[in-house]
């Protein structure tokens, strides 16, 4: 009856898209010339590569769409998902990298602005970067002393997500210290409504677990010398840090089960999903993007944030990172496309949207869509204590990727595998050999004679 | 009735010789009459008939087994991600108004899906032209002319059959980029053909050297030229040949995704680089990759049950590619 | 040399030229190539002898994914083979065999990409939504019933002690006319079922009695050990009253969580709450976690392919003499020792050409693993064909990627003198 006929029609529309296919690409590349055939890059074709797909490609969409309409330019976007660099490498290899490329890791910007894959931020990008943003951005931009990006969209990294159903049924407050936390942990523990989901099968969340530790615990000055490897891994702070971490993350039911095999996607919908097994969640202002995508709850009302909570004292700090866009030639098109990205309204378009944090400080904050958000921006343009994330200060084989040695060995950390002390000499090891392969890598095309 | 057998006036030729037997195997109702044994006795034949019974439930049981993972797609398919991501799929049996082609609407909107899919078509069909066309006269020339190095030149093409396509990534990109066609889908193209020619040549003269010699013979006397044999005798003849080694091509190119991971752009890419992107975040993207995998997949599977014969034969003439 | 000579000549020049220039140059000299740049250096740039075949052998991360090779190359033929054998002659035999057939075929049609989408949902851990699980569970709880408080667990500073299994015992030995008092935590409140009422502890009397509740206040208004107001009683816990280890009484809490085992006299005794109350929801298996990431690509793998192995034997069975099969069952053979006796043997030839054919595919798998494996087990589930991927173009080393490709190469070399033998033996008399 009923399910037959819906499958039935379900075939046939499925059947008529087929067909519709083909011509819906007729029209698609016949629109080539939309905008009106008007603005100083008419006819011109510039192309974007980015990790965003879903709902935030298609933000970035209107934003592009904007700067069409704009200048009469037509933006292509290519996603690379996580593997832009490995796409970027291999466009590279084969000399035909996009113009633009939106990278999350200034660890990878830095290798290629150093082997020369980079063109510097000219002109009218470099006049809106220096106009719009303060100087710790357009410090995270450059590469010895040059500036090469733009941080397009930022984030805080340092704000734990937490149901207030959960709190309330357990009769808590949000801690504000590191102890505080752990009673949090415990009290929610007995209630039984679930404690905090780690999803270490992304190595990317338990580096920035370790990185708000370290930067309370050890202070901001000693943060940029681990970052910079002046300090090793071995040092008293790391396995100080790495100490509280094993002992919040091996505490009897403090986290939930598994933690290995749980990804960041699920354990926002653990979370805040129609099935909650858990009820906190530390990662940065981009849970709410994935709260919203789910629907059970809203942000602000079902999902609120706390700050990362202090440890023995240490004042407020929030640890960022971002996405910053560089160019791979110095065309007029090219350098327009980023100032435009630069520009306060490129970031209101964005901000407009949602799940979308900017650092541009002539940005009229009250365009963000609702408080959450607008407190989230807030405090990452007025915290005192500012860090970039850590992990991606260092080389990519060490902090940034999939078989990255800080993910790898936190996740074995996780699982129980190591001791702080342990771990702490393992990293150091892995440091003192990635940091050195970084900076001997050649570059492949170099051997090519291009 | 082999493939050779439905080519009219070549029917007496032999089935082409492959490495395997190439002829499309028979589809054979199950004997209902025992031959040869005698007529057995009464718990003999029961116990026989109750051994049908279970051998007939075991494979409609597997075969069931089989269906689920492609019918468990079709229906996350037309599933919201929200159900996706609290329910799996089977929930919708229960309740089937579940069911929306939402994510089919929303897909057709997605135009970096639809231009990927595009890509998929235009990559795929010159692939499988060329090879079929480059692949016919080469093997054309190994079966019919006479010419030193012939056999060697044969053994060869046929052994590369096997090369890995890792090998020649990284020196053709290298390539590609001193032709300036890096990135391009001619590069995608020409890769894809380049792999595909060492089959086609072997597939096709396989079949070929079926033809009696007679009627190649009679045209040439006739005075026709090799390319008018080609074209007149040869082909005319080869259509099962042409279209196994064409479905087998096609089916090649459009479900591959190493080639198009590093020679494709953006602007190439075919579908399925398109969806390897979009499983970044595989449980929130699941209403593209969901419905995209399954339009993806539906072209071959169309093309498998409109062309069942030929489909089963380029299989397995392709398969140690 | 006469003048047809000529022309045959020139016209194999003109026919084969395209094919032996596009042949050539994209996939004979890539071989050379390839071998070349494994000599030299990440970036090309200098020769570096065999070290990049030196640090292929002795990373631990292509180890490992040579050793995931070895499990596919033994693994995955035989069972493909296996399972093809017992469908072309299962499919034999039944109705509808056409439509049975194209159905098990039909995966082959799929690329590894949709198929890999297709298994990410089949394995997908939460029995939920992962539709093996989901059977894997169903098929557990009918044997295996659900706890009443999974997840329930002592307050901690009670005293009570969790023991292996997840047994909840006294510490201590308690005597008749005692009230035991069994404080739980770790359960949501709606756990607490519908029927259960306040806890009250039992009435002092004789016998060994006590009570089991949930010990959970909000906030900080409850004192732990201790019922507080609003806190509720767990019924229908099974309790058990030890003396030296042996279970003496077995009973079962009642609405306002009390026990009575009024029997009982004297001391020695210890209350155990077994631990088939708390025992977590069996939940299934991680399918695509480190451990079973291989095994169950693998799976996925004899999915696509077993509709090839059936197919290429069920032609191969029609060569099978009728006669040879009936003779063996005048004998008094059964269906079993017919195919193995008979059919098997006639088979070989087909089987060995089936098992070689899926060696040398399985060789190069990569777009499998790349999408059916999450990134965070990819290491544990690599294999070289995506080692030579992630070398070349996630860390830039075309030196190692092209050692990968170069030994990838040398392991399908008798594959491709496999071909050419066939080629000598069938076609060129």
């Amino acid at each position: 009856m009923s399910p037959r006929v819906r499958t039935g029609a379900a075939l046939a529309v499925l059947a008529a898209m087929l067909m519709v296919t083909g011509c819906a690409r007729g029209i698609a590349a016949g629109g080539n010339g939309g905008a009106d055939g008007g603005g100083e890059l008419a006819g011109r074709t510039i192309e974007v590569a980015g990790i965003w797909t879903g709902a935030e490609q298609r933000a970035f969409r209107t934003v592009l769409d904007a700067f069409e309409r704009r200048t009469g330019a037509t933006v292509r976007y290519t996603s690379g998902g996580d593997d832009l660099p490995a796409l970027l490498n291999s466009r590279l290899a084969g000399g035909s990298p996009p113009d633009v490329a939106l990278l999350g890791q200034p660890g990878v910007v830095a290798q290629l602005a150093r082997r020369g894959a980079l063109a510097e931020l000219t002109g009218p990008a470099a006049e809106a970067v220096t106009a719009n943003y303060p100087e710790f951005w357009v410090e995270h931009g450059s590469v010895d002393g040059a500036l090469y990006g733009v941080y397009y969209k930022v984030a805080d990294k340092s704000v734990i997500w937490y149901r207030p159903e959960a709190f309330a049924e357990a009769g808590v407050q949000r801690p504000r210290t590191w102890q505080e936390l752990r009673r949090v942990t415990r009290a929610l523990a007995d209630a039984g409504v679930g404690t905090m989901a780690v999803p270490g099968a992304d190595g990317w969340v338990l580096t920035d677990w370790f990185e708000n530790i370290y930067l309370r615990l050890a202070g901001p000055e000693r943060y940029d010398q681990l970052a910079a490897h002046e300090i090793p891994w071995t040092h008293p702070t790391v396995v100080e840090s790495l100490e509280l971490l094993d002992d919040y993350w091996s505490a009897d039911r403090a986290i939930q089960d598994n933690p290995l095999q749980l990804t960041f996607v699920q354990a926002v919908a653990d979370v805040f999903g129609p099935a909650p097994k858990s009820s906190m969640i530390y990662e940065g202002d981009f849970v709410a993007a994935e709260v919203n995508r789910l629907g059970t709850v809203a942000v602000g009302e079902g999902a609120r944030f706390f700050e990362w909570p202090s440890i023995d004292g240490s004042p407020p700090a929030v640890v960022v990172a971002g996405d910053q866009a560089v160019a791979f030639n110095d065309g007029a098109h090219t350098m327009a496309l980023i100032a435009f990205l630069a520009s306060p309204e490129a970031a209101g378009i964005a901000a407009a949207q949602g799940g979308f944090l900017s650092a541009n400080r002539n940005l009229d904050r009250s365009v963000y869509p609702d408080p959450v958000t607008r407190q989230l921006a807030d405090r990452v343009m007025e915290a005192d204590v500012l860090r970039f994330d850590l992990s991606d200060l260092t080389p990519q084989a060490f902090g940034g990727g999939t078989d990255a040695s800080m993910w790898r060995l936190l996740q074995e950390f996780l699982a129980g595998g190591l001791e702080p002390a342990d771990l702490a000499g393992r990293l150091e090891v892995a440091a003192q050999r990635d940091f050195a392969a970084a900076y001997e890598m050649a570059p492949p095309g170099a051997g090519d004679g291009r | 009735m082999s493939a050779a057998g439905t080519a009219g006036t070549a029917g007496t030729a032999a089935a082409p010789a492959t490495f395997v037997r190439t002829d499309v195997p028979r589809l054979r109702p199950a004997p209902t009459v025992p031959s040869g044994p005698p007529r057995p006795g009464l718990v003999r034949r029961l116990w026989r008939r109750a051994s049908e019974v279970v051998t007939q439930v075991t494979v409609l049981g597997v075969t069931a087994v089989w269906l689920l993972p492609t019918l468990g797609l079709a229906m996350a398919s037309l599933r919201t991600a929200g159900d996706n991501s609290v329910t799996g799929w089977w929930t919708a049996l229960a309740e089937p108004n579940q069911l929306t082609v939402e994510n089919y609407v929303a897909l057709l909107s997605n135009e970096t899906i639809l231009r990927s899919l595009w890509n998929t078509v235009l990559i795929t069909v010159p692939s499988t032209v060329l090879v079929v066309v480059v692949g016919a006269f080469a093997a054309y020339a190994l079966t019919w002319l006479e010419f030193p190095g012939r056999d060697w030149l044969l053994v060869v093409l046929v052994a590369l059959i096997v090369v890995p396509v890792q090998v020649a990534i990284l020196p053709n990109a290298r390539l590609f980029d001193l032709l300036g066609i890096y990135g391009h889908l001619a590069g995608v193209v020409l890769f894809h053909v380049a792999f595909g020619l060492p089959l086609a040549v072997f597939l096709l003269r396989g079949f070929f050297r079926s033809i009696p010699q007679d009627l190649v013979a009679a045209a040439r006397l006739d005075g026709g030229s090799e390319l008018a044999v080609f074209a007149r005798v040869v082909l005319p003849l080869s259509g099962p040949a042409l279209a196994a080694l064409a479905i087998f091509q096609f089916l090649w190119v459009w479900n591959d995704l190493l080639v198009a991971l590093v020679f494709a752009t953006a602007e190439s890419a075919p579908i399925t680089y398109a969806l390897r992107e979009q499983m970044r975040a595989f449980s929130s993207n699941i209403d593209v990759i969901g419905p995209g995998a399954f339009l993806s997949m539906s072209v071959p599977l169309i093309v498998f049950f409109a062309f069942q014969r030929y489909f089963v034969h380029g299989v397995l003439a392709g398969s140690t590619k | 040399m006469s003048a047809r000579a000529r022309t045959h000549r020139r016209t194999a020049v003109l026919f084969l030229a395209p094919t032996v220039l596009i042949v050539g140059a994209l996939v004979a000299y890539p071989i050379v190539f390839s071998f070349w740049m494994s000599l030299r250096s990440a970036d090309g740039s200098r020769f570096v002898g065999l070290a990049n075949y030196v640090e292929m052998l002795t990373s631990p991360g292509t180890r490992r994914a040579i050793a995931n090779n070895a499990v596919w190359v033994v693994v995955a033929p035989t069972v493909v083979t296996v399972l093809g054998l017992m469908f072309a002659v299962l499919t034999d035999r039944v109705r509808l065999v056409k439509a049975v057939r194209l159905a098990l075929f039909m995966p082959m049609a799929i690329s590894f990409l949709a198929a890999g989408v297709t298994f990410r949902l089949v394995y997908d851990e939460d029995p939920n939504r992962g539709a093996l699980n989901a059977a894997v569970v169903a098929v557990h709880d009918t044997f295996a019933p659900a706890s009443p408080y999974p997840g329930a667990t002592v307050r901690e500073g009670s005293g009570l002690r969790v023991v292996d299994d997840g047994a909840v015992v006294t510490p201590g030995t308690v005597a008749a006319g005692a009230v035991v008092r069994l404080p739980l935590v770790g359960l949501p409140a709606d756990a607490v079922p519908g029927h259960a009422g306040e806890a009250v502890p039992p009435a002092a009397g004789p016998g060994v009695r006590g009570l089991v509740w949930r010990d959970f206040t909000p906030g900080d208004a409850g004192t732990p050990g201790v019922v507080d107001p609003g806190e509720y009683g767990l019924p229908d816990v099974l309790v058990e009253v030890l003396r030296d280890g042996e279970v003496v009484a077995e009973t079962y809490t009642d609405a306002y969580g009390r026990f009575v085992v009024p029997e009982l006299a004297g001391g020695g005794y210890s209350v155990r709450l077994a631990a088939g109350n708390f025992t977590e929801p069996f939940r299934g298996l991680t399918w695509l976690g480190p451990g079973l990431v291989t095994p169950a690509i693998i799976g996925s793998y004899i999915w696509i392919w077993a509709g090839f192995a059936m197919v290429v034997i069920s032609a191969g069975l029609a060569s099978v003499p009728r006669s040879a099969v009936d003779a063996a069952r005048v004998d008094g053979a059964s269906e079993w020792q017919g195919l193995r006796l008979v059919t098997v043997p006639f088979l070989r030839p087909v089987l060995a050409v089936v098992a070689v054919t899926l060696v040398i595919n399985v060789l190069k798998i990569f777009d499998l693993v790349l999408v059916l494996a999450p990134e965070s087990v990819q290491p544990e589930a690599s294999v070289l064909g995506l080692e030579m991927y992630h070398a070349s173009f996630t860390q830039l080393n075309t030196g190692l990627g092209s050692a990968m490709a170069v030994l990838l190469f040398a392991l399908v070399l008798p594959g491709m003198a496999w071909r050419a033998r066939l080629l000598r033996r069938q076609e060129l008399r």
